[in-house]
């Protein structure tokens, strides 16, 4: 080969080269990455961290609802989430092995889960709030197939141990542990807590890289909220409520709140019926069922929603009534406080009242004749408490209802309060019938927590309190963070004024239309009402649907506590509150004065009309038995020639009133013989009496007697036609004959 | 010494037209006395080599960890090619001359060649759709050196009739035909265009008519138009490297990926080893997109400095082609850095989605036995030309 010179032409061309090569990599080169890597870095940057880290959310545990005295009424429990990552998985058999398995284990839809292992991305969850028996199944499965495509990660659940119990105070949260009704959604915030996160990297096939780039930002758990309810007190109310929608065959469920009068705290609030707190959704109405089964698409939806949110609705403050005659309290409560009547001024009823031209009826068509104002309140007579409004004058009257806090809500911490339905100013100061017609509760509406806390400044010294139903924020370990006093918000009454309407109160229970609410050794007030749901007519235009509600308090001398019942829509031959809600309220008292610490005080009439409690006598000689016996006020009888008492009957421990017979066996082997338990029903005391006596049994009195003739037997266990052990108890319950007192006032 | 020491620029020579007498006194003088090798060029070819070797276990060890349960699987084998490449390299400069240079030419293309029809029988392995493996090597590989060489010799040994038609364009056109249409059977479109590139170098070096290679270049741009047309593959190709934001999960997937790794890079990296691209996200980071892992952990910074290296080299790489012996090694010089320059620039331009998506590696950085054997055996030749430079 030759061996050739390089000639200057050749370096020239490969100086061209070289210089396109550099020029190239400058320009292009460079300005490339200089565009991606510094112009571009973040949105580039943000993209990449995007796929690189997981980022896991720590669900923080939900604080617990407790009840006044610590009784967990709600509580969190962790539980898992079952996630399948369809990407990772290799094969349609894969596909197929979890869904077959994952739909056995937590019961969801072989179809659905298959769905989801085909879709394009690491995460589809397939069941939530997965307990931890479920999940453990699910680990094993994971484990005995080596699988990467299943997952578990924290949840939590929330329980209400009680079940049904404060259903509508407590609300409950949703499936993402929201709180969407009562305190659960009042107090979201509190209880939430502050979800923590794990943050992760993670490959591109979705695995976690462990040592590295983590970050675990704690989870704060959520705060624990004590209330003012009484889990005793909720449970007499609740069971007062469940026995009276069915006895009285209730159409638009009932409500009851206890409050706490002197400072505006809530003891007990429950609406019947209510719903399964575990199981908020679920309509055990069978009539609803049907009806909704009948319905598809978005009907169906619809009317499911609506019945839903009908059964979540808190009626103590979501919905407005006409209070009727219980609002005469706040009647004659303004017109004592101005002065405009003493309570022994005489009135004279003759079953109307004329107002402006417009005849207006009492209750009692007859009249009530002349009574004074305190016998007004007993008698619930309208004319009287026409008259007592006109004296207050509309425009006053307005600035009552103002200051008793009926025009606006009572700020109660619960979402959904209304307010009610009151007439502007205007109308009422100058128009003398609407003030008479709403002086005795017709003709406009206030919400029952409105009602009772009304009622409540009525006899706790004037003042109006801000009801509440938590108390206390607490944390993890029980530390205070938080404490909520009352919040009185004004004065309405002197509180002259307020301890002359706690007497008239005590009266119109003890001798008065709420005779059915007293409690023997109680200083019981109370008022009855009955009003008609004027906005609710029938076909032939007239309102037939009634109210019949009670607002209590107790003790009288020195009120502590307020129970408001009220019962939408009772049908029955009865429908007055004095029949229907009065003994409902009395059966409630009777278990929460007690509890309370209020301990029963009674008069020597009451002590000598009072049951005793049959003694043990069985193995006495009979000397000693009679002795006891007699000690008792009790008639011993002795049956057989033995000498010491082998059989009593009645038996130790049970109620007997004075002058009851115990028979008392002597011989082994001999016992009464069974007889048939007579009906007393529709009988007076002393009647039912002497026709048991004559039957040969005991009677006890479930409920109010003094002797009254005007009470008759309602009730009796065991039943008429029954056959029971002579000698034996048979429980009376009584109820006093008050009049109805509701009236027409389409006048 | 008696001569006295010539260079290219001490004498000027007049261009073009040789007479006889100049060539036979150009034949009869004696090669210059080979001295020590080019320090510089062997010290950036060190720096490649084992920055190259640095970022391979980087960027493999993951992959290498979650595939082979090694995260030394990748490296081990990578070293073990350096190793082999520097001694075949240190060997190369040493015993390599200007003859046994020459004498070189005839077995290396008849290897390439034969290579080149083997990997197209079952013997071959085909990988993604490319035929391009044949025993765990590519012989498109040593069909670029197999290019160099014999274009530089034809190109050498035909230059007094470099500017006909006959004796310039043609003979070179039907060499690069015969290279490119081996090749483009194996469908392997990056070698291909590489050799183009190669061989298009060569002949503007050898003096062929810039005119001609425009008008080869514009027929080449057309033959690749109509091939874009007809193809439905290379449509798609096109399609989504028009269109970077499509399909991020499937046909953008790989470009997507790297383009997030040098993004998040920044200025300066996320640190030596900190890839997170490089956790499968990127498919195969030690090989074609390890620049993409570079630009990541080092940053701009990084890469620049990397770039700046690769310049050097080239720059060094063309001195030493300036001031060659003899014409025919300065082309050698020129083809094979011109290879070194072609693959860095148009890997670099694939990584940063500059141009459609095609599997080229980095030299010295992309793992792979072939390629760095054959380039190191290369920077072998270059070394030992520069032993008889006068630079």
């Amino acid at each position: 080969m030759n061996r050739q010179d390089i000639d200057n032409k050749t370096r020239r061309r490969m100086t061209v080269v070289l210089f396109l090569f550099l020029t190239f990599t400058f320009t292009f080169i460079l300005g490339r990455l200089f565009i991606v890597q510094i112009l571009r870095h973040e949105s580039y940057q943000t993209r990449a961290i995007e796929q690189q880290v997981r980022d896991t959310t720590i669900t923080p545990r939900r604080g617990t609802i407790y009840d006044r005295n610590m009784k967990t009424l709600a509580v969190s429990a962790s539980t898992e989430t079952v996630y399948i990552a369809p990407k990772s998985m290799k094969d349609e058999s894969e596909r197929v092995l979890v869904a077959t398995e994952l739909s056995r284990i937590l019961g969801v839809e072989y179809e659905t889960v298959l769905k989801k292992s085909r879709n394009e991305n690491y995460y589809e969850i397939i069941k939530r709030q997965v307990e931890k028996e479920q999940a453990d199944l699910v680990r094993a499965f994971v484990k005995e197939h080596q699988l990467s495509s299943v997952a578990l990660a924290e949840d939590s659940k929330r329980y209400y141990p009680y079940g049904a119990f404060a259903s509508h105070v407590l609300g409950f949260t949703n499936v993402d542990g929201e709180g969407i009704e009562g305190i659960e959604a009042y107090y979201n915030d509190l209880l939430i807590g502050k979800p923590g996160r794990i943050i992760t990297a993670k490959n591109a096939h979705g695995t976690d890289m462990p040592f590295q780039y983590e970050q675990y930002i704690d989870a704060q758990n959520g705060y624990s909220l004590v209330l003012t309810i009484d889990e005793a007190v909720q449970h007499f109310i609740e069971k007062g409520l469940e026995n009276a929608v069915v006895e009285f065959n209730v159409q638009n469920r009932a409500t009851a709140i206890v409050m706490d009068v002197n400072t505006g705290a809530i003891l007990g609030m429950a609406t019947k019926p209510d719903f399964d707190l575990n199981n908020p959704r679920e309509i055990t109405d069978p009539e609803l069922l049907a009806e909704l089964e009948a319905l598809s698409g978005s009907e169906y939806s619809d009317r499911q929603m609506e019945i839903w949110q009908s059964m979540w609705r808190n009626k103590a403050i979501a919905d407005s009534y006409e209070p009727g005659s219980v609002f005469k309290i706040l009647t004659a409560a303004m017109a004592l406080e101005k002065n405009v009547v003493t309570t022994h001024e005489s009135f004279h009823c003759p079953g109307f009242k004329v107002v402006a031209g417009v005849r207006i009826g009492c209750w009692k068509h007859g009249g009530h004749g002349t009574q004074n104002m305190l016998e007004g309140l007993k008698n619930s007579c309208n004319p009287v408490f026409m008259e007592l409004g006109s004296r207050v004058g509309g425009a006053d009257f307005y600035d009552f209802a103002e200051a008793f806090g009926l025009l606006e809500r009572t700020g109660i911490d619960l979402y959904g309060e209304a307010t009610g339905i009151f007439f502007d100013k205007n109308t009422i100061a100058g128009g003398p019938v609407e003030t008479a017609v709403a002086a005795f509760g017709q003709t406009f509406k206030v919400t029952p927590i409105q009602m009772i806390t009304a009622v409540s400044a009525c006899v706790n010294g004037g003042y109006l309190y801000q009801p509440y139903l938590v108390s206390k924020v607490v944390d993890d370990n029980g530390n205070v963070l938080e404490s909520y006093d009352p919040v009185a918000r004004r004065q309405v009454l002197s509180e002259q004024t307020a301890a002359t309407v706690a007497t008239m109160l005590e009266q119109v229970v003890s001798t008065g239309t709420g005779k059915n609410a007293y409690i023997k050794g109680y200083r019981i007030g109370g008022k009855t009402g009955t009003s008609e749901k004027i906005d609710e007519k029938n076909e032939e235009g007239v309102a037939d649907k009634r109210i019949s509600s009670f607002c209590a308090i107790a003790p009288a001398d020195d009120p502590q506590i307020a129970l408001l019942l009220l019962m939408d829509e009772p049908e029955t031959d009865v429908v007055t509150g004095g029949l229907t809600a009065a003994p409902t309220v009395r059966k409630m008292l009777e278990d929460i004065l007690p509890y309370l610490g209020i301990m029963p005080q009674y008069t020597e009439e009451e002590l000598a009309s009072l049951e005793h409690t049959v003694p043990d006598v069985t193995g006495l000689p009979i000397p000693d038995a009679r002795e006891q016996l007699k000690g008792e006020d009790f008639v011993p009888t002795v049956i057989g020639d033995g000498e010491t008492v082998l059989e009593q009957v009645p038996r130790s421990g049970q109620k007997l009133s004075r002058g009851g017979k115990v028979l008392l066996y002597t011989e082994s082997g001999a016992t009464g013989s069974l007889k048939e338990v007579p009906d007393v029903t529709g009988l007076s005391l002393s009647a039912a009496r002497s026709k048991l006596e004559k039957a040969g049994f005991n009677l006890s009195t479930a409920g109010v007697d003094l002797g009254s003739q005007e009470a008759h037997a309602v009730a009796q266990s065991p039943i008429a036609g029954s056959l029971a052990e002579e000698g034996s108890v048979v429980e009376v319950e009584f109820v006093h004959e008050v009049s109805s007192e509701w009236v027409n006032v389409s006048y | 010494m008696n001569q006295p020491r010539r260079s290219g620029r001490e004498r000027p020579q007049p261009t073009g037209h040789y007479n006889i007498t100049q060539l036979q006194r150009q034949a009869q003088q004696p090669h210059p006395r080979a001295t020590e090798m080019d320090l510089p060029f062997f010290v950036l070819v060190c720096l490649l080599v084992s920055m190259g070797l640095v970022m391979v276990f980087s960027a493999s060890s993951a992959s290498a960890y979650y595939r082979f349960g090694d995260s030394y699987y990748f490296i081990r084998s990578q070293l073990k090619w350096a190793v082999l490449g520097l001694v075949l390299m240190l060997a190369t400069a040493r015993l390599l001359n200007e003859k046994l240079l020459d004498l070189m030419v005839y077995p290396v293309v008849a290897v390439s060649l034969i290579t080149l029809v083997l990997v197209l029988t079952p013997l071959g392995t085909e990988l993604n759709g490319a035929q391009r493996w044949l025993f765990g090597f590519q012989p498109s590989e040593i069909a670029k050196l197999a290019l160099i060489l014999s274009m530089s010799k034809l190109i050498c040994n035909n230059r007094k009739r470099i500017k006909t038609w006959e004796g310039g364009l043609l003979p070179c056109m039907l060499l690069l035909a015969l290279f490119c249409g081996l090749v483009v059977l194996e469908r392997h479109i990056s070698a291909t265009v590489l050799l183009l590139g190669i061989g298009v170098i060569l002949m503007f070096i050898g003096g062929i008519n810039v005119n001609w290679l425009c008008g080869l270049g514009a027929a080449g741009l057309g033959a690749l138009g109509l091939v874009v047309l007809v193809s439905d593959y290379a449509k798609r190709r096109m399609y989504l490297w028009l269109n970077p934001e499509v399909e991020p999960l499937k046909g953008n997937f790989q470009i997507t990926q790297s383009l997030l790794a040098i993004g998040s890079g920044g200025m300066f990296g996320l640190g030596i080893g900190k890839s997170r691209q490089k956790y499968m996200y990127i498919p195969e980071p030690q090989n074609d997109f390890i620049f993409a892992i570079i630009c990541e952990e080092l940053g701009f910074v990084g890469a620049l400095i990397i770039i700046l290296v690769f310049m050097l080299l080239i720059w060094r790489g063309f001195t030493i082609a300036y001031a060659a012996p003899d014409r025919f090694s300065s082309m050698v010089v020129v083809g094979i850095i011109s290879q070194v320059a072609l693959q860095t620039i148009l890997n670099i331009c694939v990584v940063t989605g500059l141009v459609p998506n095609t599997g080229i590696a980095l030299p010295f950085f992309s793992a792979g036995g072939t390629s760095l054997v054959v380039l190191m055996f290369e920077m072998g030749i270059v070394l030992a030309i520069s032993r008889r430079a006068k630079i």
